[in-house]
């Protein structure tokens, strides 16, 4: 029966700005999502691997004969046998080298020393328990101040004496490189005519994103055909076919990565790690597929961690409080190789917008990276690049410039904005900010938390004795990498593609080079697609993660898919629908100059009632074009943003503090954000929510800490906290709305404004309480024990 | 993770009697708590199987232990080393043997051990609590195995 165009109207445009539900969720509630541990092949084998107990350590000698005695282990195998096919080490995103497993000597606690393969998840398990490693310990370097000192041990013998590094020189064994921006002598001379000074240590301590399905993969070698296929958790699923065909050497049209569901990335899943060589290893030497799923406790213990900055800041200004000049210095503790997945160029990520939402005239930024016996990685958890360790650092210190100066902190913010007129603002690190309006998201949040009395309430409660505190946060991001000139990893231009194909009875599938790990692409892109050619959103359906079918793209994270891939969407369908005017206007019997695009149709111009509609248009593509087109409708679109995005927002914080136990109470939150043109206002509400949920735990309860024989004390989850529902406070959000100038729909992106963000209101708040007791600052986690301690030294005894 | 203990305890048997107690790997052997084999390499050196539960870290570590007693100084040495479950221990302890009276000998004792893997780190909470229980089980035993001898 022939498709009858007549019935084509599109009901369902559902554009920008509308808070539809998400189109991926019914799958996910009634249990009919698709992890990988959901999937299962034909004679599949399943991988355990032996880790080291200690954090430092030679391997004198690894027996395998009794876990080969195991019913069920198929084989084990070991550095030797890595070697063997080249593999032992492999390149890492930062321009070192990593051991896949132990070669010689252990660096890290639960660093990976061999791979056993069995018939069953059990057996594999066993066959790891039973291979015998002996270890002759090494003195173990902890803490990243000592590991350049004279008498450190050697941690990275493999480049001992190799004084130059990827990013320049190194001046110590354990010294992997030092990174600078901004004008040093400028910034010392600012900074010594300035009035007023101020000087502040503050770490940001090794987190861990904890996302609640672990890392894993199957590793497919069809030793028929030469294919390999991998299914894998992965965030940047082209990406890791690029890097699996380097290493391997295997043609990269023979390697399929699928990224299937994923519970959770927050940048966890980007990097290649040793589990998902070993796999396919196995693929390939036992000819059957591998699946490997990791433990909780591999998972907090060996994947890509995050933060590790020690962080010195200075800061001048006028007695007014106006900023003069900045000047920081960060030691970061890569641990055991240089794993962080920063873009080429920028060995410390994007750190160097520590200037903030600040109109700072002269800025100077160091940044030195030092090896410690610890996991590798670096950047991972809800962090565009080191931007959250740069907003926690400026916005901190901003409330302890305000405390020297007996300033209120938002009189001085609004001091110090970048002006709306000053966009776009060249920022004294180098970055172009694209647009902002900082005093108006910050008085809209002033307003919503009726700022003017709770400071009364607060002054009435301090004269009572009473602890309550009110923390500010006015930060802004730095997202979307980027740019081709400046951004690649190993090479590769951090640009993202979209495949739009529209089919005859006005439906299409959407394809992108992203992949979403519960941001809601299936849902924003068929907006952003619907809003462009006035299509039904029902009938959109979105793919991700299959490289056989989606076009190349770098991947999710770093708040970078809808200024990348969501900009390659939008320019996609307009490519579409330049083509689809030729056809209107073949329908409508006009010439296409006189046809426009007016709400959603096609109209003739001056003759309203003269259109047609995309679906009508599509239905033509396929059955009757102007002579001579090319038929169908469809395009492949590859975005090269032409800058990052500046989202930025303003958070207020009001905490309360019981005096005899230390327990910090978040009694409101407000969360004013303003990521440009939103799409779908619900789904930028569940990620501000979840983003602050998440700077809340990174705030008050989580670190990966260490003993002083690198023993990881945060290795499972009652020792490394979530927040559940019990503990996380009620959040208040809103909105403004500064479009990019420069991005085809004006979107910015806000997946991670909210961790950014809100970790230095929540410290500003507890900070604000304690301040009349001389406290300046306090570390993350704020925990009971050490507000309880602080308030114990400040001689507050009474309950 | 770095543990340190320190006791005295009373032991009713003569010195000569625990002297020649721990001298005889056997008998030092019988006094470990939960033993599942022991395999004797000389007359200072044995492989013990131990069954360990340390929160949730529980099965078998196999421990290389060997004797080294001083007469000289009236003390002995013990060095303990191994491990099981991706966990490893080493310790190292010192006993002066000071004879009270007759019927009582005085142990006078000192243990450092250093805890490496999910022992520490996912059991260290209760590390300790253990690490005191199995001290006590042990001198207990021997106690309870010198003044019968």
């Amino acid at each position: 029966m022939a498709v009858e165009s007549a019935n084509l109207e599109p009901k369902g445009i559902q554009g920008l700005g509308k808070a539809i539900k998400r189109k991926e969720d019914p799958r996910f509630i009634v249990g009919k999502g698709n992890y990988l541990d959901d999937i299962n092949l034909p004679g599949m084998l399943h991988m355990a691997l032996v880790h080291s107990p200690y954090a430092h350590a030679k391997i004198l000698n690894i027996d395998t004969s009794e876990a080969l005695k195991i019913p069920g282990v198929k084989a084990v195998i070991t550095s030797k046998e890595l070697a063997g096919a080249g593999l032992a080490w492999i390149p890492t995103l930062a321009g070192d080298k990593q051991m896949v497993l132990a070669d010689g000597k252990v660096l890290y606690q639960y660093q990976e020393v061999a791979a056993v393969f069995a018939e069953s998840r059990q057996a594999a398990a066993d066959g790891a328990a039973a291979v015998q490693v002996e270890y002759e310990p090494l003195p173990v370097v902890v803490d990243p101040f000592k590991a350049t000192a004279p008498d450190a041990p050697v941690l990275r013998e493999d480049i001992k004496g190799n004084m130059t590094g990827a990013h320049g020189p190194r001046r110590h064994d354990n010294h992997i490189w030092t990174w600078d921006v901004g004008s040093k002598d400028e910034t010392e001379k600012a900074l010594a005519q300035s009035e007023v000074r101020i000087k502040q240590h503050m770490v940001y301590p090794r987190s861990h994103p904890a996302p609640l399905e672990p890392c894993g993969c199957i590793g497919d070698m069809n030793k028929a055909t030469g294919r390999l296929t991998v299914y894998m958790t992965s965030q940047a699923p082209h990406a890791i076919r690029t890097v699996l065909s380097l290493v391997t050497g295997i043609p990269e049209n023979n390697i399929r990565v699928i990224s299937p569901d994923i519970g959770g990335g927050f940048g966890n899943k980007v990097p290649v790690y040793p589990g998902y060589v070993c796999a396919i290893v196995g693929s390939i030497v036992l000819g059957a597929p591998v699946k490997w799923v990791e433990t909780r406790t591999e998972n907090l213990t060996t994947t890509g961690f995050a933060r590790d900055f020690h962080m010195d800041i200075e800061i001048g200004a006028t007695k007014e409080g106006k900023v003069t000049a900045m000047k920081v210095y960060t030691l970061a503790d890569h641990g055991a190789f240089d794993a962080a997945a920063d873009p080429s160029k920028y060995p410390a990520g994007l750190f160097s917008i520590c200037t903030g939402s600040y109109d700072f005239q002269k800025a100077y930024a160091q940044v030195e990276a030092v090896y410690t016996n610890k996991a590798p990685g670096g950047v991972a958890y809800r962090c565009s690049f080191r931007v959250t360790e740069a907003s926690y650092l400026i916005e901190r210190s901003m409330d302890v410039l305000a405390h020297e100066l007996k300033m209120d902190p938002a009189e001085l913010r609004l001091k110090n904005f970048i002006q709306p007129s000053q966009f776009p603002y060249p920022s004294a690190l180098g970055w172009t900010y694209d647009s902002g309006d900082y005093e108006k998201t910050l008085k809209v949040a002033l307003e919503r938390i009726g700022y003017a009395e709770l400071r009364k309430e607060q002054a009435e409660k301090r004269a009572r004795g009473e602890l309550m505190g009110i923390g500010i946060s006015t930060f802004t991001e730095i997202v979307g990498a980027g740019p081709s000139k400046d951004f690649d990893i190993l090479g590769i231009k951090m640009f993202d593609g979209a495949e739009i194909r529209v089919h005859p009875s006005g439906s299409a599938i959407v394809r992108a080079g992203t992949r979403h790990q519960g941001q809601g692409h299936e849902t924003t892109w068929a907006q952003i697609v619907s809003e462009e050619l006035g299509l039904d959103v029902d009938k959109i359906i979105v793919e991700e993660g299959d490289t056989d079918t989606a076009p190349y793209g770098l991947g999710t994270y770093a708040s970078r898919s809808t200024p990348t891939a969501g900009g390659a969407m939008a320019l996609g369908a307009r490519r579409i629908r330049e083509k689809a005017k030729k056809i209107a206007a073949h329908l409508l019997e006009v010439g296409e100059n006189d046809v426009e695009w007016v709400d959603k149709k096609f109209v003739v111009k001056g003759v309203p009632g003269k259109s047609v509609t995309m679906n009508e248009v599509a239905f033509a593509a396929y059955t009757n074009l102007p002579p001579g087109m090319e038929p169908g409708l469809e395009t492949t679109y590859y975005y090269d943003p032409p800058n990052l995005t500046f989202p930025h927002g303003a958070y207020i914080c009001v905490v309360d503090i019981d005096k005899g136990t230390g327990e910090v109470k978040v009694r409101r939150f407000v969360a004013i954000d303003d990521c440009g043109t939103i799409i779908n206002p619900m789904i930028v509400e569940g990620q501000v929510h979840g983003g602050l949920t998440e700077g809340f735990a990174m705030a008050f309860m989580q670190e990966i800490a260490f003993d002083e024989q690198g023993n990881n004390l945060s290795s499972n989850f009652t020792d490394y906290l979530l927040p559940t529902a019990l503990e996380t406070p009620k959040w208040e959000t809103g909105h403004t709305v500064t479009p990019s100038p420069h991005h085809p729909i004006g979107a910015k992106g806000v997946g991670e404004s909210p961790t950014v963000g809100s970790p230095a209101a929540f410290v500003n708040a507890v900070v604000d309480a304690l301040a009349h007791l001389g406290v300046r600052h306090i570390d993350m986690p704020i925990t009971r024990e050490k507000v309880w301690k602080v308030l114990r030294q400040a001689g507050v005894d009474s309950f | 993770m770095k543990l340190e203990y320190s006791g005295q305890e009373n032991v009713q048997a003569n010195p000569e009697k625990v002297w020649s107690f721990i001298q005889d790997p056997n008998k030092v052997a019988s006094c470990l708590p939960d033993l599942k084999a022991v395999e004797f390499k000389d007359e200072r050196n044995m492989v013990a199987t131990v069954g360990v539960a340390v929160g949730p870290v529980r099965g078998s570590f196999k421990f290389n232990i060997e004797l080294d007693p001083h007469p000289e100084e009236n003390k002995v040495m013990v060095r303990i080393r191994g491990g099981g479950l991706g966990s490893a221990v080493d310790l190292t302890a010192s006993a002066d043997i000071l004879g009270q009276d007759d019927q009582t000998t005085l142990l006078d004792w000192q243990g450092q051990a250093t805890v490496s893997g999910p022992a520490a780190t996912v059991g260290g909470r209760v590390l300790d609590a253990q690490a005191k229980r199995l001290i006590e089980t042990v001198f207990a035993n021997m106690s309870k195995k010198m003044s019968e001898v």
